[in-house]
């Protein structure tokens, strides 16, 4: 069933925002000065909603005290023009370098919190702010700064309302401008998958704590260039603008408006500010009534006024037909050690809590080999590879990739260094589409930088497009192509599989690692899946994956290492290990004379 | 508590303590005339201001929260916000602006001195019926068959089902226990400080969940511990520095408590798997 929503965007992406900004330019000839003051007040509050939508809307990081980046704009601009006696123009360099120096102060420390200790960490920073600006002399203590002058561009002073409104329209645009550029980048995309899935992005190559740490500079930078037009358009400031409740607010701006959307978060801000001005007749009654309203809004429509679109209609179209040249393959990274093994693990220790799970493993893999682990459920083999892609600390014991040791690194560290890997629980970007899941897994190959995300320069431009090529290519290489634009949660649970492969293969690795790739899947998806891994070897990727399955385990595999509670017990070619006796007594469980009715079915008779 | 179980910052929680102080100063102004005993007047005010605000609290979960469990959780929040303005607004205009004095005759003034410093029959009082409140939940959590529903709840609702846990009765015993609570402080705040607002709810509510994120979410000893600790610092700060910079070095405290111990003085660390 198509929705009406989706019928119209078309239309509505090419006209409306044509159409918005018409409206916007006439807005001074069509109200008086009243609601021009309201419009004003909406254009501030949808520059804070654009900056706060980088924090909460696309990285998802709860920040309850946004209003303190708005309120370090607001006094740096205020104290340099009425001290400093510098121009409104000349301040804002320094607003932007203030805030976003505060947004590392804050962010920094904070970014290891779950959200909910993250949300009262950044409620008493923004209440800290506050205090000081009420108690310190420079700040003007509660009374605040007055007297700010008014902007002006050349010599003609921005005084009547008409101009300051069109001051504001120019700030959000510009601040529209580069938050749509930054959503639009890697680094956008890198939010996104931060908040559906931090653990997953880390682990295809995202550094999760630089990432959230931009996330958190441009939220303050927007804040704060909002306060400074805030301040040189009212002319004096205090600090009772700057409380928690319009950190609320602003808050309020983003959610109701839709989480990661652009016309929502400007829609928010009309409704937020513009809703109790229109209240305003039932006086005592219109804070009231505001809420009940805001209560009623969430429960009829708890994604957002307007939410972030989930599917992308033909995401490949710019690309034009695909070239005969766009065969996936693998760019070698360079840094492997000529004559080192692929993959060389060497007494792997790891202990939790009581419970040795793995115990001195030790196996070496080499180029484009296909090497199976098995063992039973619980014989340690999903914490030997969280141990090789640095997830979890091994106690003891090295790893090499391509002659280049790994142990200690974070995992995105060790994707980039070229080892990727997919999940036993699946483990994708659920609300972004397919063709996203695998942008993302190419991060660590992408090298755009802040500045190139920010402004969508010539080279940034190329690279995306050379990138939605690639992720073409892989999406064919598994099967997805048709289904590039559709919800990763939509999918079926083989796809969801193959799609975890793509993102992998994405960051194009030497060594790939698939835990349990196998598992749900019926008989004829699992003779696919085995044909898939013949052609990842044969792009000269080496693979090492995690099976119960013994069909698909004996099929593909050069060697097979079987691991029983932590310990290696037998490695060798496929054949040896069905007859060697110590792997039977595993799965057999005749040492302890146990019975593990799922092994003896699955070992191939 | 209620965060601990269901995942929500309920940040109605502070104006439901505020709704209590208004029920119990309402009861006392009315029972004023009737020269009825005090302790059973007080107990009255208590008992009713408990009732009535536990039975908002399940009303304000049902008809805001549940309807959004399944949803984003910052749809929730924003939801917990707007109870939270309707609270203080519907209260403002029931009750007025200004600031409403709870009746001083009612509490005997003696006291007696305790190692050097002056300590009141009421401060007593106070202190053992917090102390009666926070045992009785702690045993009802930790012993009861509810209580350990509530655990459970808190580690996996969708297990809990499974369990045969009606997680909605579970979730509304919550909220009416976290309402009486509320309520049952809010009368105690406004005898003994005896003038109550409709902003008031705010900065405790601020307080109380300053209190449980410093002890660790979802612990109750710990939230006993950070509430003690964020009352001892306030005072401290407030004698020997100034009382402008008191909410300054609570908050801190809790950023560098939060920085060096991620979850909390008492909080456990949560293992993800992979």
């Amino acid at each position: 069933m198509i929705k009406r929503a989706e019928l119209l965007s078309p239309a509505v992406n090419r006209f409306g925002p044509l159409a918005a900004l018409v409206l916007a330019l006439l807005v001074p000839f069509m109200a008086n000065l009243y609601w021009l003051d309201v419009a004003i007040g909406i254009l501030t509050f949808g520059m804070l909603g654009l900056g706060l939508n980088l924090v909460v809307g696309y990285a998802g990081l709860l920040d309850l005290g946004y209003a303190a980046f708005y309120a370090i704009g607001a006094y740096t601009t205020a104290i340099l023009t009425t001290l400093g006696h510098l121009s409104f123009w000349e301040t804002l360099p320094f607003a932007i370098a203030f805030s976003a120096l505060a947004g590392v102060i804050i962010g920094y420390p904070t970014l290891r919190l779950r959200s909910d200790y993250l949300a009262i960490v950044t409620l008493g920073f923004g209440e800290i702010v506050r205090i000081t600006a009420t108690n310190l002399n420079i700040t003007g203590g509660p009374n605040g700064i007055y007297g700010i002058p008014a902007p002006s561009i050349f010599g003609y002073h921005l005084f009547s309302d008409m101009s300051q409104y069109y001051l504001a329209l120019v700030f959000l645009l510009a601040i529209l401008f580069f938050t749509h550029h930054l959503a639009h980048s890697r680094m956008g995309r890198a939010w996104l998958s931060l908040r559906e899935d931090e653990s997953a992005s880390e682990a295809v190559g995202v550094p999760s704590v630089r990432v959230k740490l931009w996330a958190y500079v441009f939220g303050a930078i927007f804040g704060g260039l909002a306060g400074a037009f805030f301040a040189a358009r009212l002319t004096a400031i205090s600090p009772d603008s700057f409380t928690y409740t319009q950190s609320v607010n602003i808050l309020i701006v983003v959610v109701l408006g839709g989480m990661a959307s652009f016309p929502g978060v400007l829609l928010g801000a009309a409704v937020v500010v513009g809703l109790p001005e229109l209240l305003r007749f039932m006086s005592l009654w219109r804070l009231f009534v505001f809420s009940i309203g805001l209560i009623a809004l969430m429960l009829l429509r708890p994604q957002g006024l307007w939410p972030a679109a989930a599917r992308t209609r033909e995401p490949f179209r710019a690309l034009g037909p695909p070239g005969d040249d766009e065969a996936p393959k693998i760019s070698r990274a360079s840094g492997a050690v000529a004559g080192e093994p692929a993959l060389l693990v060497e007494g792997l220790r790891r202990r939790f809590g009581g419970v040795v799970a793995v115990d001195d493993v030790s196996f070496r893999v080499e180029r484009g080999q296909v090497v199976s682990i098995i063992g039973p459920n619980g014989a340690g083999k999903t914490t030997v590879f969280n141990c090789i892609t640095g997830v979890t600390k091994p106690d003891a014991g090295s790893v090499a990739l391509g002659g280049r040791p790994l142990r200690g690194m974070p995992p995105h560290d060790v994707v980039a260094t070229g080892l990727a890997r997919t999940f036993q629980g699946i483990r994708l970007f659920k609300g972004m589409p397919v063709y996203e899941n695998v942008l993302v897994g190419m991060y660590p190959r992408q090298r755009a930088t802040i500045l190139g995300s920010l402004l969508h320069t010539r080279g940034q431009r190329e690279e995306e497009r050379e990138s939605l090529r690639r992720t073409r290519s892989w999406l064919r290489f598994v099967g997805l192509e048709g289904v590039a634009g559709v919800k990763a949660s939509e999918l079926a649970y083989g796809d969801q599989r193959r799609l975890e492969i793509a993102r992998a293969l994405a960051a194009e690795p030497d060594v790939l690692l698939l835990d349990e790739p196998a598992a749900g899947m019926n008989p004829s998806e699992k003779r696919d899946l085995m044909g898939l891994v013949r052609r990842i070897q044969g792009l000269g990727v080496t693979v090492v994956l995690i099976d119960h399955d013994m069909s698909l385990v004996m099929g593909v595999s050069d060697r097979v290492v079987v691991i029983d509670r932590g310990r290696k017990i037998a490695e060798g070619a496929p054949q040896e290990i069905q007859r060697n006796q110590h792997v039977i007594d595993a799965y057999l469980g005749s040492e302890e004379g146990a019975e593990d009715d799922e092994a003896v079915n699955r070992w191939p008779s | 508590m209620i965060y601990g179980i269901i995942r929500l910052i309920n940040f109605a929680h502070g104006d439901l303590f505020m709704v209590g102080a208004f029920i119990g100063w309402t009861v006392l102004g009315a029972l004023a005339g009737m020269h009825a005993p005090v302790a059973l007047v007080l107990i009255v005010a208590l008992v009713l201001a408990m009732a009535a605000v536990g039975l908002l609290a399940v009303g304000i979960d049902r008809v805001a929260y549940q309807p959004l469990l399944r949803a984003s959780r910052l749809s929730i929040l924003i939801t917990a916000l707007g109870v939270s303005l309707a609270l203080e607004n519907g209260a403002m205009i029931i009750f007025g602006a200004g600031f409403d004095t709870y009746p001083t005759n009612l509490l005997p003034t003696a006291s007696f001195l305790l190692g050097g410093a002056t300590v009141t029959w009421i401060q007593v009082g106070m202190f053992a019926l917090s102390l009666l409140l926070m045992a009785g939940l702690y045993a009802f959590v930790q012993f009861t068959p509810v209580g350990t529903a509530m655990r459970a709840l808190s580690f996996d609702q969708d297990a809990a089902r499974l369990m045969g846990v009606n997680v909605e009765g579970v979730i509304m015993i919550t909220f009416l226990l976290g309402g009486g609570l509320a309520a049952a402080s809010g009368v105690m705040m406004g005898l003994y400080y005896t003038q109550i607002n409709f902003l008031m709810g705010f900065l405790m509510g601020l307080r109380a969940f300053t209190a449980a994120v410093l002890g660790g979410i979802g612990n109750i000893p710990g939230a006993m511990v950070g509430g003690l600790l964020i009352g001892v610092l306030q005072a401290f700060a407030a004698g020997y520095i100034s009382s402008q910079w008191q909410d300054v070095i609570v908050f801190a405290v809790l950023i560098l408590v939060l920085v060096f111990k991620p979850t909390g003085i008492f909080g456990e660390r949560v293992v993800e798997r992979m």
